[in-house]
C-alpha cells in the first residue's frame, strides 16, 4: 500500500517538552481514518505535526513523495493539505461566499468549478451565501469551515473535532458530508469525540493515550476490541 | 436661538470635525484590529502629512488640494519606512513595546516637522471666507470641499476592503489572524498594506484639520484623543464604526460650549472614552475586546 500521509514516530511539541512521543499514522488515498483517545492524549497535537505547526524534533512526515517534516504551513498548503482547526476555524465577520473566497485565497484562475462544488456538498449554504458565518448555527458554521477548506482542492483534509458540540442530527449530516468528500478523491483525517459513532464510519482508526499510539486497526476490529472499548468507549 | 442657527452653529461645525476625526480614527482602528496595538504615532503622522501638503502647495502655487493627494503617498512611504525601521523588529514581543516605540517614533516626527517647518502657527489660505446659504445652512467651500473629501475616502476604502482580494485577505487578518495564516495570506503583505493605507489616511485628516484650522506643530498630537475616543467608540477593528464614532465626538466636542466653558471642549473626547470603557468596551458596533 503506498500511503499518501505517512508519519514515523513523530515526536515533539509546543514548547521544550514532547507532547507526541512516537506517533505513526498513514493515510492511504481515499481513505478515512479517525483518531480517538481520551482528552490531552495528543490528537490535535498530531494533526499541527502534519499542517507544520509543531516543533518535530523526532521521526519523519512523509506526504504524496515529499518529506514535509518541517516546512511552513503556507508551503504544505500550496502542497495539497489543508486543516480545519477545532475552534475559531471561520472568519465570522466575513459572509460565507467571502469563508470561501479567502480559501481560495492561493488560487488563480476560475474558481466557479470550486464554488459549485462546496455548494453542491453544502446545499444549505447556498441560500446563506451573503449571511455572516458568525451568524450561523454551529453545525453550519462547520460546514463553511469544511467548505473554506475544500475550496483549495487538497489532496488531504485534516478535520480536528468536526461534530464537537454538534447535535446528533448534524454529526449524522457531518460525516455523511465526510464521506461525500471522500468519494470526490479527498483523502480524510479526522479527530473525533464521538469514538464510537466515528469508528463506525470510518475505514481505520487510531486510538492515541499520552501523546503515543495504543491502539490501531479497521473500524470494525477497534470497536470489537474489549480493552478499546473499556477505555474509550464507555463499555 | 433658532433651530437653524443651532445647526449653523453647532452642528455644521460638528459634523465638518467629526468627519476629519473619523478619517484619523478609521487608521487607528486598523492598526488595532490587523495589527494588534495603539499607535501612537499617529497624530504627528498626521502633522507631517499636512506640512507635506504646505510645501506641495508652495511648490506649485496652487491650491492647497494639490497637496492631498502628494501628501498621502508621502505619508504612505513614511509609514511603511516607520514599520520596517521600528515595528517590525518588535512584532513577536508584548504588543506593549510597539506600542512604547510608537511614542517614541511620534517624538521623532514632531522634531523633524518642528526642525524643517518650524513651531510656528501658519495656514494654507489666509482672509476671511464667507460661508455660502444652502437651504438655509451656512457652509464654506472649504467645509462643503472636506465633507466630499471624507465620503471619496471613506467610500473608496470600504469598497476597496469589500471588494478586492487584498482587501478581503486585511479583514480576514483582523477577524482571525491564525485562520487567515492557514489560508495562505501572507502577514508580511498585509502589514504593509495597511500601513500604507494608515498613512495616506493620516495625511488626510492632518490636511483636512490644516485646512479648517490652522497648522502647527502640536496640531496632530492634539488629535490623538478625539482619534482613539472615536475609535474606541466606534468598537475597535470596524471601519463604520470609527466613522460614526468620529462624528458623534465632533459633534460633541461643538456642543459641549454650550454648557461647559470653551477650554474644556478638548476635555470632551475624554469623557467620551471614559464612558464608553465603563459601560460598553466594545463599542457602539461590537469591536474587539481591548
Ligand atoms: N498551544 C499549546 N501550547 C502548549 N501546550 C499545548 C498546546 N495545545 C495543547 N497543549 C498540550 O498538549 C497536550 C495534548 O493536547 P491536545 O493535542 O490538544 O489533546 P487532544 O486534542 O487529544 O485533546 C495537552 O497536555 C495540552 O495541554
Ligand atoms: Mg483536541
Amino acid at each position: 500500500m503506498s500511503a499518501l500521509l505517512s508519519m514515523q514516530a513523530v515526536r515533539g511539541g509546543y514548547g521544550d517538552a514532547d507532547i507526541l512521543q512516537g506517533v505513526s499514522i498513514t493515510v492511504a488515498p481515499r481513505e478515512i481514518v479517525v483518531i480517538v483517545g481520551p482528552n490531552g492524549a495528543g490528537k490535535s497535537t498530531a494533526m499541527k505535526a502534519v499542517f507544520g505547526l509543531l516543533h518535530v524534533r523526532g521521526g519523519q512526515i512523509l506526504f504524496d513523495g515529499d518529506d514535509i517534516t518541517g516546512w511552513a504551513p503556507n508551503r504544505i498548503v500550496k502542497r495539497g493539505v489543508c486543516y480545519v482547526p477545532q475552534v475559531d476555524n471561520v472568519f465570522r465577520e466575513m459572509t460565507v461566499h467571502e469563508n470561501f473566497e479567502m480559501g481560495a485565497f492561493l488560487r488563480k484562475g476560475d474558481l466557479d468549478a470550486a464554488y459549485d462544488r462546496v455548494y453542491g456538498l453544502f446545499p444549505d449554504l447556498r441560500a446563506k451565501r451573503k449571511a455572516l458565518a458568525g451568524d450561523l448555527s454551529g453545525g453550519q458554521r462547520q460546514m463553511v469551515a469544511m467548505g473554506r477548506a475544500l475550496m483549495l482542492d487538497p489532496k488531504l483534509l485534516l478535520l480536528d473535532e468536526p461534530t464537537a458540540g454538534l447535535s446528533p442530527k448534524y454529526m449524522e449530516q457531518i460525516f455523511t458530508i465526510t464521506r461525500d468528500v471522500r468519494d470526490s478523491g479527498v483523502s480524510i483525517m479526522l479527530v473525533e469525540q464521538h469514538a464510537k459513532q466515528a469508528l463506525a464510519f470510518c475505514d481505520r482508526g487510531y486510538v492515541l493515550a499520552t501523546g503515543a499510539n495504543r491502539h490501531e486497526g479497521t473500524g470494525a476490529a477497534l470497536l470489537a476490541d474489549r480493552e478499546v472499548a473499556q477505555m474509550f468507549l464507555g463499555g | 436661538m433658532t433651530f437653524i442657527d443651532f445647526i449653523n452653529f453647532h452642528i455644521v461645525p460638528g459634523v465638518v470635525l467629526g468627519s476629519i476625526y473619523a478619517v484619523g480614527a478609521i487608521g487607528i482602528t486598523m492598526v488595532f484590529g490587523i495589527l494588534r496595538f495603539a499607535h501612537l504615532a499617529h497624530g504627528d503622522l498626521a502633522t507631517m502629512g499636512a506640512f507635506i501638503a504646505l510645501s506641495t502647495m508652495g511648490l506649485f502655487g496652487a491650491s492647497p488640494w494639490v497637496g492631498l493627494p502628494v501628501a498621502m503617498i508621502f505619508a504612505a512611504a513614511i509609514a511603511v519606512g516607520i514599520d520596517k525601521t521600528f515595528y517590525d523588529y518588535l512584532r513577536d514581543r508584548p504588543k506593549i513595546l510597539t506600542v512604547m516605540a510608537s511614542l517614541g517614533v511620534a517624538l521623532m516626527l514632531r522634531s523633524v516637522v518642528q526642525v524643517v517647518w518650524g513651531v510656528d502657527s501658519t495656514t494654507y489660505q489666509r482672509g476671511i471666507v464667507r460661508p455660502d446659504e444652502y437651504f438655509g445652512i451656512l457652509l464654506r467651500d472649504r467645509e462643503l470641499y472636506t465633507l466630499l473629501a471624507v465620503a471619496t475616502i471613506v467610500i473608496g476604502l470600504e469598497a476597496f476592503l469589500r471588494k478586492s482580494k487584498w482587501g478581503k485577505a486585511m479583514r480576514a487578518m483582523s477577524d482571525n489572524p491564525d485562520l487567515a495564516r492557514l489560508s495562505g495570506v501572507d502577514n508580511r503583505h498585509v502589514t504593509m498594506l495597511t500601513w500604507a493605507i494608515v498613512g495616506a489616511l493620516c495625511a488626510a485628516a492632518g490636511f483636512l484639520l490644516g485646512l479648517n484650522n490652522e497648522l502647527n506643530s502640536m496640531m496632530g498630537w492634539h488629535l490623538l484623543l478625539p482619534m482613539f475616543a472615536a475609535a474606541i467608540l466606534g468598537g475597535v477593528g470596524r471601519v463604520e464604526g470609527a466613522l460614526l464614532g468620529g462624528l458623534i465626538v465632533g459633534i460633541a466636542e461643538e456642543l459641549s460650549v454650550l454648557i461647559l466653558p470653551g477650554q474644556y471642549k478638548a476635555a470632551t473626547a475624554f469623557v467620551i472614552l471614559l464612558l464608553i470603557l465603563l459601560v460598553r468596551p466594545r463599542g457602539l458596533l461590537n469591536g474587539k475586546v481591548l
